[in-house]
């Protein structure tokens, strides 16, 4: 778990951090962290803002799609009434009319069409009105038909209705090929025991229209069907009256049900059922049209308006924000090697004040000698003009004053080695020369730790102009490093060697702890430092680094984990013919 | 921001110094040389001449010549010493007119092989500043540089110190001819000198071919 | 008038004797040590009037021996000899009752007044 903890948080130092890896199209390292962080804070915006779009999108169409069910619902239910009522109207007029009259009365053909005309009159769409006795003989009809006589005793609804009392048919096809269906009421004879039938013959017109009354969209069919699926009214997709509807219908068990059925052929996506009551009738929807489905484009277009404004928002204000918070690190870390390299500068001026001043302390001794010594002289020659039996007194007193004025020389001399170090020399040095002082200062080092040194100098190197101090400065600060590397025993080699006419190379190899593949593009970046905390600061490789910029050469580095490091250094034979060669 | 600049102009204030130590070295080696050479003269005449009456005299000189260059070599080393504790830190309190004083005397003789005369005009009781002692050295020299570089032989510069208000005044003022088409490219760029000064909290007012006028706080920022 | 001793104390062995040998040709009496202890040493067997001390000598430091050359006799006037006007040690000597202070190289002439100056004192204090 702490490992795991420990992953991630270096994952994520990685990720923010303004290094030399993940660098991105060339940029530097801070552009390239800010190229990141906005990266990384738009894909990270975005996840919630799709989720969210996702589950705002489909929720709402669940609520459209309910909201069309329940409305479908309603048609259906309000359909299934209306023509429910129509019936039970008619119904209701025929066993009106039934009880209005006797049977004797309605037995008489010419009665009966003034009652049939006169029913008609009131009530539109009726083809004819017969009456049938209790053996299912027509006794009187009034109508376009002849069917005086006729016998119906042998047919099912002539049963039915002596059960049930009253009767409503299927439609069948009647006078003229149109579609009628019938409505048959039982009437009992008073006082005789016995019953009639009233029966009328309506046509569908009336039907039709109170199914087509309800508002229907395009691609939406509603229509009657009888139990056996044979249509009762025409459907726009699934054939004309009295043509088979889809084989499979489920009765509803419930009087209204909608439902939603996938089939291949048919599209429907939503069938309504309702019985209705009082008729062997089943009204039917088929509804292709889903207009749910298609979330209206204008909330879309709002949706997608919106998000892109969001993202575009969120970039400018992560764009601004990583911009500002970048550029503060980068000023940090700026003002922070400025801070240190003022340290630097301050301790480097103190340490040159001090010598300085060493220099001048020292010098009072000499000097007082000579002072005392040529004042002496004066003395005796003031006392005493002759000089012969003080002749060797003067020798010695002239060869002390010589001798400290060499003295004088000598520790005066220390400030020009010194001072000479301050500058930039464009002197022509020798290299081989240059690493072997250097050597000379670690000697002691070297041999303590028991260190192997070899050197393998090319003779004959050509002299280099450059500045001795500050290569010898890089050379000491890589050595440095490979003692570091190395602890105790183990082998450094320092060669040189001509590259080609235009640079030297002097090459410092050690086979010591190696630096990983992963640091290696890290360890000339400022305050980088394996070392534990206190020991080092992490700028000796980027100021050597430096140092070799500006004098127009480069460090190069090579190394594996337990089998050492190599670090190259070039340096330009003459800086200014490198800086014309435009390299 | 660009932190180069700055590092160039550390590395431009080493370099003076490097050239005050070197100049220094230069002028003791030869006052050393002086006293040695002297020094063998008295032996050579010792052994190689008459030693009569009047040679005393001439020994007299000689040793004379020796306490002068003696003195001479003394109080170089003491401006040295005086101009070397000027780096022991950045801030101090120190007398402005005993700092410029090492300075110009340590540039004397740069000045010396264009014969150009350094003079001072030093406000007597000026008070102590509290700033960086060696960047000041550093800034005037730069200018003085400029001026004595820029110059005709036979030439003056005087270095005047002044207090007004809450500020110290050093103006360089150069008299003389200025040298046509003398393009040298000063140490320290204006603009970078303008920097170095404000940082001090100061301002600096400058006229090619004319004075110059350092104002200094009495305190950096 | 008896001649006033001077012990002068420096390490550097030539400068002493050179510097000793002017000031006996001044008619001042002058033994020379090189370190602390043989100071002490002589001033036990010749007191001098006046010493001459060095700041830096090896051995017991300047001040310490001069604290010391005041415990034993504290009539005993001390001139000491300084290099760069050491502020410090220069202040410290002069709390610790140093006379008067001279700097290297030496002008004859300036020690000699101070060794006439600190042997004035030193004659009224007796």
């Amino acid at each position: 778990m702490e490992n795991l903890k420990k992953k991630i948080s270096n994952l994520l130092r990685d990720v923010f951090h303004p290094h030399e890896i993940f660098r991105v199209l060339g940029k530097d390292r801070y552009a390239s962290l800010k190229i990141r962080i906005v990266l990384l804070d738009i894909f990270l915006s975005m996840i919630p803002l799709f989720i969210v779009i996702t589950i705002s999108y489909f929720w709402f169409q669940k609520i459209l799609k309910d909201d069309f069910y329940n409305q479908v619902n309603w048609e259906i239910q309000n359909t299934k009434q209306t023509i429910e009522f129509f019936i039970d109207k008619k119904i209701s007029a025929l066993r009106l009319t039934s009880s209005s009259y006797t049977y004797e009365q309605m037995s008489d053909t010419k009665l009966l069409n003034e009652i049939f005309k006169n029913f008609k009159r009131e009530y539109g769409g009726l083809v004819d009105f017969g009456v049938i006795d209790s053996t299912g003989i027509q006794r009187s009809y009034s109508g376009p038909y002849n069917l005086a006589g006729k016998d119906y005793s042998k047919q099912d609804w002539f049963h039915e209705v002596i059960i049930r009392s009253f009767y409503v048919s299927d439609v069948f096809m009647g006078y003229r090929k149109i579609p009628h269906f019938a409505i048959a009421v039982k009437s009992e004879a008073a006082g005789k025991g016995t019953f009639w039938i009233l029966r009328a013959t309506i046509n569908i017109e009336t039907l039709q229209k109170y199914v087509n009354a309800v508002n229907q969209r395009p691609n939406d069919d509603i229509f009657i069907i009888n139990r056996e699926g044979i249509l009762q009214t025409p459907s726009k997709f699934h054939g004309d009256v009295l043509e088979q509807y889809a084989a499979h219908i489920t009765i509803p068990r419930q009087e209204v049900s909608v439902q939603e059925i996938k089939t291949q052929s048919d599209d429907c996506k939503i069938c309504g059922f309702a019985t209705i009551q009082h008729s062997p009738w089943i009204l039917v929807t088929n509804i292709r049209s889903a207009p749910y489905a298609k979330i209206p484009s204008i909330f879309r277009n709002e949706l997608f308006f919106i998000t892109m404004m969001s993202i575009l928002l969120g970039t400018i204000f992560t764009i601004i924000m990583a911009n500002m918070v970048v550029n503060r690190i980068k000023l940090s870390d700026h003002e922070r090697e400025e801070a240190i390299a003022q340290s630097e500068h301050a301790g480097k001026m103190a340490s040159i004040g001090r010598l300085a001043a060493g220099v001048a302390h020292e010098i009072n001794n000499p000097l007082a000698i000579i002072n005392e010594k040529a004042g002496l002289m004066k003395d005796l020659l003031e006392v005493s003009g002759n000089l012969e039996h003080q002749k060797e007194k003067f020798l010695g007193l002239i060869n002390g004053i010589s001798d400290s004025v060499t003295r004088c020389r000598t520790i005066t001399h220390r400030l020009l080695g010194f001072s000479r170090r301050m500058e930039i020399s464009q002197d022509a040095i020798d290299i081989n020369d240059a690493v072997q002082e250097i050597i000379g200062f670690l000697e002691k080092e070297i041999l303590y730790r028991g260190i192997h040194l070899e050197l393998h100098l090319q003779e004959n190197l050509p002299k280099i102009i450059t500045d001795k101090g500050q290569v010898q400065q890089v050379f000491l600060n890589i050595i440095n490093n490979a003692m570091d590397a190395l602890k105790e025993n183990g082998d450094i080699t320092v060669s040189t060697y001509t590259k080609d006419d235009q640079f030297v190379r002097v090459v410092i190899k050690d086979n010591g702890s190696g630096i990983p593949k992963e640091n290696l593009k890290h360890i000339f970046e400022p305050f980088y430092s394996t070392k534990e905390k206190g020991k080092g600061t992490g700028l000796g490789l980027s100021i050597s680094y430096g140092i070799m910029q500006k004098l127009g050469g480069a460090i190069l580095v090579e190394s594996e984990v337990n089998t050492g490091t190599t670090f190259i250094v070039e340096v330009p034979v003459n800086v200014r013919e490198v800086r014309k060669g435009g390299l | 921001m660009n932190y180069e600049n700055e590092d160039n102009l550390r590395l431009l204030q080493l370099q003076f110094i490097g050239k005050i130590l070197a100049g220094f070295t230069h002028e003791i080696k030869n006052y050393l040389a002086i006293i040695k050479e002297s020094n063998g003269l008295i032996e050579d005449l010792m052994t190689l001449g008459k030693t009569a009456q009047n040679d005393s005299e001439q020994y007299l000189e000689i040793t004379r010549s020796i306490e002068e260059h003696i003195e001479k070599t003394n109080t170089l080393f003491r401006y040295l010493n005086r101009f070397a504790h000027r780096m022991d830190s950045q801030l101090a309190t120190f007398n402005l007119n005993e700092t410029l004083e090492e300075l110009i005397a340590l540039v004397t003789r740069f000045a010396n092989q264009k014969k150009i005369v350094i003079g001072k005009d030093f406000q007597e009781d000026i008070p102590s500043i509290y700033s960086n002692p060696s960047l000041v050295q550093f800034i005037a020299f730069s200018l003085l540089n400029e001026k004595i570089k820029n110059l005709d032989t036979n030439s003056t510069i005087t270095i005047q110190t002044a207090a007004a208000d809450n500020t110290v005044k050093i103006r360089i003022i150069p008299e003389g001819n200025f040298l046509e088409g003398n393009d040298d490219t000063p140490l320290i760029s204006y603009k970078n000198l303008e920097k170095l000064i404000q940082q001090l909290g100061g301002n600096v007012l400058q006229e090619k071919g004319k004075e110059t006028l350092i104002t200094l706080g009495m305190h950096p920022q | 008038m008896p001649q006033t001793k001077i012990l002068l104390v420096d390490d550097e062995v030539e400068f002493a004797s050179a510097l000793a040998e002017r000031l006996e040709l001044r008619s001042y009496d002058v033994k020379t040590a090189n370190n602390a202890l043989e100071a002490l040493a002589v001033i036990h067997t010749h007191v001098p009037d006046v010493i001459i001390l060095d700041l830096k000598i090896p051995g017991m430091d300047g001040i310490e021996t001069l604290k010391t050359i005041k415990k034993i006799d504290p009539t005993i006037e001390v001139i000491m000899l300084t290099g760069h006007g050491d502020v410090q040690s220069v202040a410290e000597g002069m709390k610790s009752g140093v006379f008067e202070y001279i700097m290297k190289p030496v002008d004859i002439g300036e020690l000699t007044v101070k060794i006439d100056n600190a042997m004035k004192k030193r004659t009224k204090e007796k």
